[in-house]
């Protein structure tokens, strides 16, 4: 008798309402339909040969052995790197810099719209615009060079000039939104630190220092993280404006893994895709690391 | 009382795992393959009825289509045409693919068109008919494995452009220009009386400069894949070509600019670019984007790559596809035959419309009954001070060489070739590196080991 009040107890325990399953269902449904779903197929999808019509056909890790074999890959891997190295660390100090400046400002409200104009405009008559500012011979960036007796720069038509050229654009557009990021950071940090630390004579400087960028460290790990993914995922920007030339220097992994998908070679841009997940979350954990560390120190 | 409507967490985990393998097995079953069914001529017998979606390329040409389609649906009132301008070049492989949403009919390019072969109806019973006036080089391109699968529609022929002010200043006679040669001569002949001048066109955009350097090829008679399907890209029509391209570069005679990009039109439009060997659509900037030198560009024939040589080749071009999972491709093909094969719909293609008032004149019919000199289907260009174009490409047009083939991964191969012939312009390969290097690459990536 006492045993079977226990069972009926232990069974008891072991039951769940279904009321929070029912209520969490359209989420899951959704997820599980338009993200779940999605990414189990496309990992599928490495291990195959398809090109979107036939059968499947399973080819194990071909897909994976060719890209990280080919040379295409990799230097898409390192446009991609030196593309983050040009824009992230740049936006990060300008971004912080700004953000900074305007805590204390009037008319808040109005810069931060300003600051975030660029990110809401249409890329693509953008671009247009960069393609006008700096074309070599015409453009408006040389003209300026040369009125001060510096040589015109290919920024269009020379690998380097071309990522530059690429990553500022990115600069411009993106770094609004890093600085509206980091003045949510900035207002968390109570102002009577900053009393305390004028009071202990630090100056300007070593206020910054000491205390900006110790108690916004979590916010610059999301700017950066963000800023990975951007940059990995980079596509319209070199699609517009360099159509991922000249010589293939602005071809990023994300115009890449396109070209694939453009190519119908589906199976390999599906293997590139989770190469592209696998490193973008290696350099996106590594940064957050390196930042922690610091904040922890 | 919770009881009456609780699970087992373990029932909810398994009931979970089910639907995830569920979708997981229904992943393995991708749409199934097409194989190239076949539209055969009886199924397109009936009075047409309907409704169809047709899609163009945005811009100029879904406006001329636009109108043109009227001339069809004003012969058949039953049929209802939705025609939308789209992206083509990024939506239709995609479209394709998915199988969702999928248009009756399509625009696309020639030389992207094996790259989406197997999603296509074959069309060869029905274009049987048409075979022997279609221009020979124009059925090469849409015949894939044998099976004719899209509608020819334009020609392309390359012809040579010129600002005849600068030319006749220099005391240069057009009428000279025969070979490459000559042009490299003509183009010293500029700069010495205008030493600011680079005066031949040298095309920086990876995808266009290989269609380029295909037209080039093309009119030697090669291609870069030849009818057994082997790589002939290292060849004499290709190294001809660059060769003399590397001359332009390295005798500073050319101007290195993407079409229709700010350097381009500004040279043009300032007269330090005066010589632009081109399809025949660049008629289209003189028109539309140049203003200084409008009415100063005149066209002839391109220069022979040797003295009595071949004077046309082919640059682009462009078809109608019907996808095998269109609904209605029946009524696509009715559309499309209107368009290309009938008097009646080539003339509207090619009239007058709110674009191009004189008639379309960016390219001319691949359809050879339409290409009678003495009738015009477009007006003498403004642009082009009044000259009668359409005789000139006519003449070009019939004399395109036939018996190309556009290999599957042409599109692809601009990763490679393309881009070497970029290095090549910008002075970092030699024109037998670039082909060399090219070959391996395209034979390496896109052919598999031979």
């Amino acid at each position: 008798m006492a045993t079977t009040r226990r069972s009926a107890q232990r069974v008891r325990r072991r039951r769940v309402p279904v009321a929070p399953y029912l209520f969490v269902a359209p989420f899951v449904l959704v997820f599980a339909g338009f993200s779940a779903y999605p990414i189990f197929f496309a990992l599928q999808l490495s291990f195959t040969n398809w090109h979107g019509a036939g059968a499947l056909e399973i080819i194990g890790f071909a897909n994976y052995r060719y890209l990280l074999t080919s040379p295409d890959f990799w230097q898409s891997m390192a446009t991609s790197g030196v593309l983050w190295l040009l824009v992230v660390p740049a936006q990060v100090l300008v971004a912080l810099t700004i953000a900074v400046a305007l805590r204390k400002a009037k008319f808040r409200g109005v810069f931060s719209a300003a600051l975030i104009a660029p990110f809401v405009t249409p890329l693509v008559a953008m671009a247009q615009v960069w393609i006008i500012l700096f074309d070599k011979d015409f453009g408006a960036v040389n003209q300026g060079l040369s009125s001060i007796g510096l040589p015109a720069i290919g920024w269009l038509t020379t690998s380097a000039g071309a990522k530059v050229t690429v990553a500022l654009l990115v600069l411009w557009r993106t770094t609004g939104y890093a600085v509206i990021l980091l003045m949510a950071g900035l207002s968390t940090i109570p102002s009577d630190v900053y009393e305390a630390a004028t009071i202990d004579g630090a100056g300007a400087w070593h206020q910054f220092w000491s205390i900006t960028v110790p108690l916004v460290t979590r916010t610059l790990s999301f700017v950066v993280v963000i800023g990975t993914l951007t940059v990995f995922q980079l596509f319209a920007e070199p699609y517009v404006v360099t159509g991922g030339g000249p010589f293939n220097a602005t071809r990023t992994a994300g115009l890449y893994l396109y070209k694939h998908i453009t190519n119908s070679d589906l199976g390999l841009g599906a293997a590139n895709s989770m190469l592209l997940v696998v490193m973008v979350l290696a350099l996106s954990l590594a940064s957050i690391r390196l930042l922690r560390s610091r904040e922890d120190s | 009382m919770t009881t009456s409507l609780s699970l087992s967490r373990r029932t909810l985990f398994r009931g979970a795992g089910a639907a995830l393998v569920a979708g997981g097995l229904g992943a393995c079953a991708p749409g199934g393959s097409t194989g190239n069914k076949s539209l055969p001529s009886s199924s397109v017998t009936k009075p047409p009825s309907g409704e169809i979606t047709i899609w163009d390329r945005t811009g100029d040409l879904y406006k001329v289509f636009d109108k043109a389609i009227a001339s069809f649906t004003a012969k058949y009132p039953q049929v209802k045409v939705h025609h939308v301008a789209v992206d083509i070049n990024a939506k239709l492989p995609a479209t394709l693919i998915s199988g969702a949403g999928v248009p009756d009919g399509a625009f696309y390019d020639d030389a992207l068109l094996t790259g989406v072969a197997p999603h296509l109806y074959d069309l060869s019973q029905l274009i049987e008919q048409y075979k022997s006036d279609i221009a020979p080089y124009k059925l090469g391109v849409v015949t894939v494995d044998g099976k004719v699968v899209a509608v020819p529609w334009d020609l392309d022929p390359g012809l040579l452009f010129y600002r005849e002010d600068v030319v006749t200043q220099a005391g240069v006679d057009p009428a000279g220009l025969t070979t490459y040669d000559a042009l490299l001569g003509a183009a010293r002949t500029v700069r010495e009386k205008f030493p600011k001048a680079q005066p031949i066109h040298l095309e920086n955009d990876q995808f266009l400069a290989q269609l380029w350097i295909d037209m080039f090829a093309n009119q030697q008679g090669g291609a870069m894949v030849g009818a057994d399907g082997k790589l002939t890209i290292d060849s004499d029509p290709y190294r001809k070509a660059l060769t003399w391209l590397d001359t332009v570069r390295s005798e500073q005679l050319g101007t290195l600019a993407k079409y229709t990009q700010p350097t381009d039109l500004q040279t043009q439009d300032n007269g330090t670019q005066v010589f632009v060997p081109w399809a025949q659509w660049f008629v289209f900037a003189p028109q539309q984007l140049l203003k200084a030198s409008k009415g100063k560009w005149r066209a002839t024939a391109l220069p022979a790559w040797q003295p009595g040589g071949a004077r046309a080749g082919v640059m682009g071009g462009s078809s109608f596809v019907i996808p095998a999972k269109a609904k209605n491709p029946e009524l696509a093909w009715r559309l499309y035959e209107h368009l290309v094969f009938s008097k009646a719909g080539y003339t509207a293609v090619y009239g007058p419309n709110d674009v191009y008032p004189g008639g379309l004149n960016t390219s001319i019919p691949s359809y050879l009954p339409a290409l009678d000199p003495n009738t015009p289907l477009f007006k003498p260009i403004d642009a082009f001070g009044g000259q009668d174009l359409w005789k000139v490409a006519v003449e070009a047009g019939k004399q395109v060489p036939g018996g190309y083939m556009i290999p599957t991964w042409w599109g692809k191969a601009g990763d490679y070739f393309g881009v070497n012939v970029q290095k090549l312009l910008a002075g970092q390969m030699s024109p037998d590196d670039v082909l060399k290097t090219s070959a391996s690459q395209i034979q390496k990536n896109l052919m598999g080991p031979s």
